[in-house]
């Protein structure tokens, strides 16, 4: 009986055996959030938390947190909408939105999906739909990992001379890499921009995400007319990234989705009505 | 002797085929829904670490079975397939990860981030409350339709 035990316990796994979902399945429903995180995989979903944490903290030690919990409500409506169906809707701490309270007209994207607005911005946009466009580009950078992408690769290069201990220990070897990775995000989100191709995908897929979540994709464009009037008047505006006019060309050329002007009007409303609340 | 081989082949096998249909979910929190679709009913909460059964692929979604026997699905996001491991019956360090290893080799982790907390320059207190800010599901499904969105 001792000899047949291993027979029987292989007969029992080959009846209880239920063909494995395929791996190429798995693969193919992860494809959208793999494709798009580049040479930035390597850091992973709760390191992107902790980090992005820290850049947002960075940023509030720069701008002044707008604290107006119903705009802030609101600004979170509008973004959760969009982050359900963009490519990658679950973040490890998942979507924050705020306002920053400043009258120059920018959003920041820190790591893991802390998104800022600043009030510039915020009263520059006529409408929901616009206001969803900037929002909407945001999502996509962090879709794309794109702040994770700013960090120097001698960074990670150092980190992986230390041992766990000096990592996790009192020693600032680890701190400091940390420090200077948060100092790298918050150095391009703030001051250097990202490249103009990552710009330039972060703008043809928030016209995606706008059509996808129902909103107006020419609400992109709408906004961007805003800013370049702006910019031509020399003010402080998207200083990171690249000309407005830039963007418009290449937007405007982008066959882009169609639709989303249906209910546009109603959603401005709330949108004045949200606004009438600062 | 060679029962002993035998049946470790067999249990190796088995932790195998278990592994290969098996998730962990990778947030801090998720929820297990009714439908393939974010603003579906709500079957129960998962967080971080939890295990789940995989029952079939569906475009970005996975239709599992959690540990309790409820039936739902979750998005690819969420989650990540289990690695292999034969923990159980080989010798190895005990507690610890391979992700977890990886984590504390980085240092891209809440350690480093209560060191900051005290350094200029950053606002950790006005970060707490922008975490705070949460949306729930109903007044975000409210507002999706109110705004004819999708």
């Amino acid at each position: 009986m001792k000899r047949l035990l291993p027979v029987v316990l292989l007969c029992a796994l080959l009846v209880s055996w239920k063909p494995p979902v395929s791996l190429s399945k798995i693969k193919k429903a992860k494809k959208g959030v793999e494709l798009v995180s580049g040479a930035a995989h390597k850091i992973n979903e709760e390191e992107e938390y902790h980090i992005g944490r820290a850049v947002a903290a960075n940023i509030l030690g720069q701008y002044p947190l707008w604290k107006n919990g119903a705009l802030t409500r609101y600004l979170n409506l509008v973004g959760r909408s969009l982050a359900l169906r963009c490519q990658r809707p679950e973040t490890y701490g998942g979507y924050h939105f705020a306002l920053l309270d400043t009258a120059e007209a920018n959003a920041f994207s820190a790591p893991g999906g802390i998104i800022f607005l600043t009030r510039g911005i915020v009263e520059m946009a006529a409408d929901e739909d616009e206001l969803a466009a900037v929002l909407a580009h945001e999502i996509q950078h962090i879709v794309a990992r794109d702040p994770l992408k700013a960090i120097r690769s001698q960074r990670l290069k150092a980190l992986g001379t230390f041992t766990a201990g000096e990592a996790v220990g009192s020693g600032g070897g680890a701190l400091g890499v940390f420090q200077d990775s948060v100092m790298d995000i918050s150095g391009t989100l703030l001051q250097k921009g990202y490249s103009r191709g990552q710009e330039k995908s972060a703008d043809l897929g928030a016209l995606d995400l706008l059509a996808v979540t129902g909103y107006d994709p020419g609400a992109l464009r709408d906004m961007l007319e805003k800013i370049r009037a702006v910019e031509k008047k020399k003010v402080k505006a998207f200083s990171a990234h690249p000309s407005a006019a830039r963007r418009i060309a290449y937007v405007s050329g982008s066959a882009g989705p169609a639709g989303g002007r249906n209910g546009r009007e109603a959603r401005g409303a709330r949108f004045r009505q949200a606004l009438a609340r600062r | 002797m060679k029962k002993t081989a035998w049946f470790l082949v067999v249990l190796a096998a088995t932790a195998l085929f278990a592994a290969d249909k098996a998730l962990v979910v990778q947030v801090l929190r998720t929820r297990l829904l009714a439908q393939p679709d974010f603003l579906s009913a709500s079957l129960c909460p998962l967080q971080k670490g939890n295990r789940l059964e995989l029952l079939e692929a569906q475009g970005s979604w996975y239709q599992v079975r959690s540990a309790g026997g409820v039936k739902g699905f979750v998005h690819s996001s969420a989650v990540m397939e289990s690695r292999v491991t034969l923990g159980g019956i080989a010798p190895g360090p005990k507690g610890a990860s391979q992700d977890e290893l990886a984590l504390a080799a980085k240092g891209f982790d809440e350690g480093n981030e209560k060191k900051l907390r005290n350094s200029t320059g950053y606002n950790f207190a006005d970060l707490g409350w922008v975490m705070e800010q949460e949306v729930d599901v109903p007044a975000l499904a409210r507002f999706v339709r109110d705004g004819r969105l999708k």
